[in-house]
């Protein structure tokens, strides 16, 4: 029983891993084949983790709700709302448009879920302007740096800042292409080696915590 | 304008409204809007993912074109459902170990290939360009990001952020001015960055302000002005309300 | 309280407002200043340029209503150029969120240009998955997505005539707001199925995407509002990208103002605080 619960999880990592690794390197039809297949299947489950995800949220707000806690009665409105939008959606076939025409599901889509979301995070620009006034003082030298390569980046994107300094749009353009690119280079080639060997080391069972899950 | 979009421009103006209260103060109708916002996005994702994942890549293609082969990752997809059960909780661990193994073993090869050899190989660019006669020369255009100038400072600035994030080797010496390098070429791109995020951000919420002053036009029924005294009098409500129940000093 | 004191820990809602009043105003009354053309934009509407007709376009809407003001923009303007460069157009999207968003523009843009769906252009919708999704459709696209967005068999549309996986996809372009996007396209897809790659993307994501630029990765880079407006100038057609730089212009220079008050401030605290320690 132990191996079902503890080696074979790590069994099927393993051969599945070294198998669609290699498969990159063999273009034999049958190769081919397999990786059209198998990345049909991803697509299948990764649905399925999509409604384990949000069952989840389902089930913590029921719980909310049924013992009133304070708040519950926010609770109920997001509850309303789920259920309003899945009955509706479902009833016109989880379309938006039919033959060119807005269905409800379109409208609360268009006239409810787009605002909100927006509105979200259009409000972080209120923030950001508050955090920056209050907490973006030059206290070193490397501060310093960063305070007048932001200053010149925010100038240069604008076409007030390429209006009044014409040469802000071309250091930008500078520190954008030559200066930012090394720096976001460098870190994208330590991530990718960090990527590379953690999948290794998932591959090999070093790394289990992915598993989860059950006792072992 | 058809009613129904009269009617989704006076709710899409309330809720943008009862969402920008949140600045002056958290009140009950930001917590309105903020609950109504989960509920209908977790809603549209249910039904989505059901429509999607449930009819046109399960059902349709195994029931009408006969593809029983689907029932593997249908059997798959159901094991990862028993997490929730505790005594069958196990059986999730087999399907979670085949969907990061494929994953980590699709992504290996393909990551080498796109960022580290590829990235490598554009940062380690000839020093002299050849010229149309045979001859080499060195091109110092800082405004053209491809001349050897800036292919050199691109070289010293991977290299030196390399450096500085490479924490096995004390920084000491020749070591410590590559650092410091590498420090100065990373405050410069955090604050391109900043720069950047500043410019997006900006960008959201002068969308959702275009979309108030549109909403604020005649053909709405000027929405925008009276869900605003709507939305000004009911704060005024709340602070009032809120003044009565506090003890007197 | 010093006065600089009292600056420093001023009501944020103060700042709130001004911010709000530097968007507000100038979307009331713009002024309508010159948008210079970057040469990362100009790669991309260059490149579309020199697509012959009947070319296979793919625009993969790869965001979310909360990135809706920069990239719906451009959406706008791609798909208004390949229509006018009368090409095979094939949208879909990878974020499950974006997916009405997606439908109505591609929609409504067709319609505008007088193009049909299933001759002219084709929305497949979304499928989960992300990386899954493109190595599928570079595989088979018949088998990554059977049907379209309206339940009509893509193997019987005559846009994807001679169509029958990536390879035969003459440019690629994802707008995307992060992960699962243009990087997610390059490793999964332009990798192995060699089809040429462009990017448009917010501005939070942008810098990020330098590296690729640099290498030629993907051929051109579209970044945020700003992207977008220098995009509507090249093609003729200016909209709301173009009407939002002057709000641009003022809350950046608001920021900037903001910022050098602070350290200003942030100066006069430190050097009467050095003066009283020395006394």
């Amino acid at each position: 029983m132990t191996f079902l619960r503890r080696q074979l999880p790590l069994l099927i990592t393993l051969v599945s891993g070294l198998l669609f690794a290699a498969q990159y390197y063999v273009p034999h039809p049958s190769s081919e084949l397999m990786l059209t297949s198998v990345t049909k299947w991803l697509q299948i489950i990764g649905g399925f983790a999509l409604i384990l995800g949000v069952t989840s949220l389902f089930h913590i707000h029921a719980v909310k709700i049924r013992r009133k806690e304070p708040g519950w009665g926010y609770s109920f409105i997001l509850y309303a709302g789920m259920v309003g939008t899945i009955v509706i959606g479902l009833r016109d076939g989880g379309k938006e448009t039919i033959d060119g025409a807005a269905t409800a599901f379109g409208w609360i889509y268009t006239f409810m879920m787009v605002p909100l979301q927006g509105t979200m995070f259009a409000i972080l620009a209120f923030f950001i302007a508050s955090a920056a006034y209050r907490s973006f003082r030059a206290r070193s030298r490397e501060a310093a740096v960063l305070l007048i390569a932001a200053v010149i980046v925010m100038m240069g994107r604008v076409p007030l800042g390429e209006y009044l300094i014409p040469a802000s749009g071309d250091v930008t353009q500078w520190i954008l292409n030559v200066l930012n690119a090394s720096v976001r280079r460098a870190i994208l080639i330590g991530i990718s080696l960090g990527a590379v060997a953690l999948s290794l080391k998932i591959i090999f069972g070093v790394e289990r915590a992915y598993l989860g899950g059950g006792k072992e | 304008m058809p009613f129904e979009v009269i009617l989704g421009a006076w709710v899409a103006t309330g809720l943008t409204l009862f969402i920008l209260t949140f600045l002056y103060q958290d009140n009950p109708l930001f917590k309105l809007a903020e609950h109504l916002y989960v509920g209908v996005s977790v809603g549209y994702a249910i039904v989505k993912t059901y429509d999607t994942v449930v009819i046109r890549l399960i059902y349709e293609p195994m029931v009408k074109q006969g593809d029983w082969s689907l029932l593997i990752p249908l059997a798959i997809g159901a094991l990862m459902l028993t997490r929730y059960a505790p005594r069958a909780a196990w059986m999730s661990r087999i399907a979670f170990a085949f969907v990061v193994g494929v994953g980590s073993g699709l992504a290996i090869p393909r990551v080498i290939s796109s960022y580290i050899l590829k990235q490598i190989e554009d940062t380690i660019r000839p020093l002299l360009t050849l010229a149309a006669d045979g001859g080499a020369t060195f091109t110092y255009d800082l405004l053209n990001p491809a001349s050897n100038l800036n292919a050199v400072v691109l070289l010293v600035g991977v290299v030196s952020v390399l450096f500085y994030f490479f924490f096995s080797v004390e920084h000491t010496g020749p070591g410590q001015a590559v650092a410091r390098t590498g420090i100065l070429f990373l405050m410069v791109a955090f604050g391109a960055a900043f720069g950047y995020t500043v410019m997006a951000r900006m960008s959201l919420l002068i969308g959702r302000l275009t979309d108030l002053i549109e909403y604020a036009q005649p053909q709405y029924e000027r929405a925008t002005w009276w869900l605003l005294a709507l939305t000004v009098a009911t704060l005024i409500v709340f602070r009032v309300r809120r003044k009565g129940t506090e003890p007197p000093p | 309280m010093t006065f600089a004191e009292r600056m420093l820990s001023i009501d944020r809602r103060i700042i709130f407002l001004v911010i709000g009043l530097c968007t507000l105003i100038p979307l009331l009354y713009p002024v309508g200043l010159a948008i210079k053309v970057s040469p990362e934009v100009r790669s991309v509407y260059d490149y579309i340029e020199s697509l012959p007709e009947d070319s296979v376009f793919l625009l993969s809407l790869d965001f979310d209503p909360a990135s809706k003001p920069e990239l719906y923009p451009q959406a706008v303007s791609l798909l208004r150029h390949a229509f006018k460069k009368n090409l095979r157009v094939i949208g879909m999207t990878l974020w499950l969120p974006g997916t009405g968003m997606a439908n109505e523009v591609i929609s409504r843009v067709a319609r505008e240009e007088g193009k049909e769906s299933g001759k002219d252009y084709v929305f497949l919708g979304w499928s989960p998955g992300g990386s899954s999704v493109i190595i599928n459709m570079g595989q088979d696209l018949y088998k990554a997505f059977p049907t379209d967005y309206n339940n009509q068999p893509t193997s019987e549309l005559p846009v994807l005539k001679g169509v029958q996986n990536l390879r035969d996809v003459s440019y690629v372009i994802s707008l995307a707001a992060g992960t699962t996007g243009i990087e997610t396209w390059y490793v999964f897809g332009k990798d192995k199925y060699k089809f040429e790659l462009g990017g448009g993307c917010t501005g939070v994501i942008a810098p990020g995407l330098y590296p690729l630029l640099r290498s030629g990765q993907i051929n051109g880079l579209i970044g945020g509002l700003r992207g977008a407006a220098e995009y509507e100038v090249l093609i003729g057609r200016k909209g709301k990208a173009v009407a939002g730089m002057d709000a641009q212009s003022a809350t950046h220079f608001a920021i900037i103002l903001l910022v050098i008050l602070c350290n200003v401030f942030y100066l006069l605290i430190r050097t009467s605080t050095r003066a009283a320690e020395q006394r």
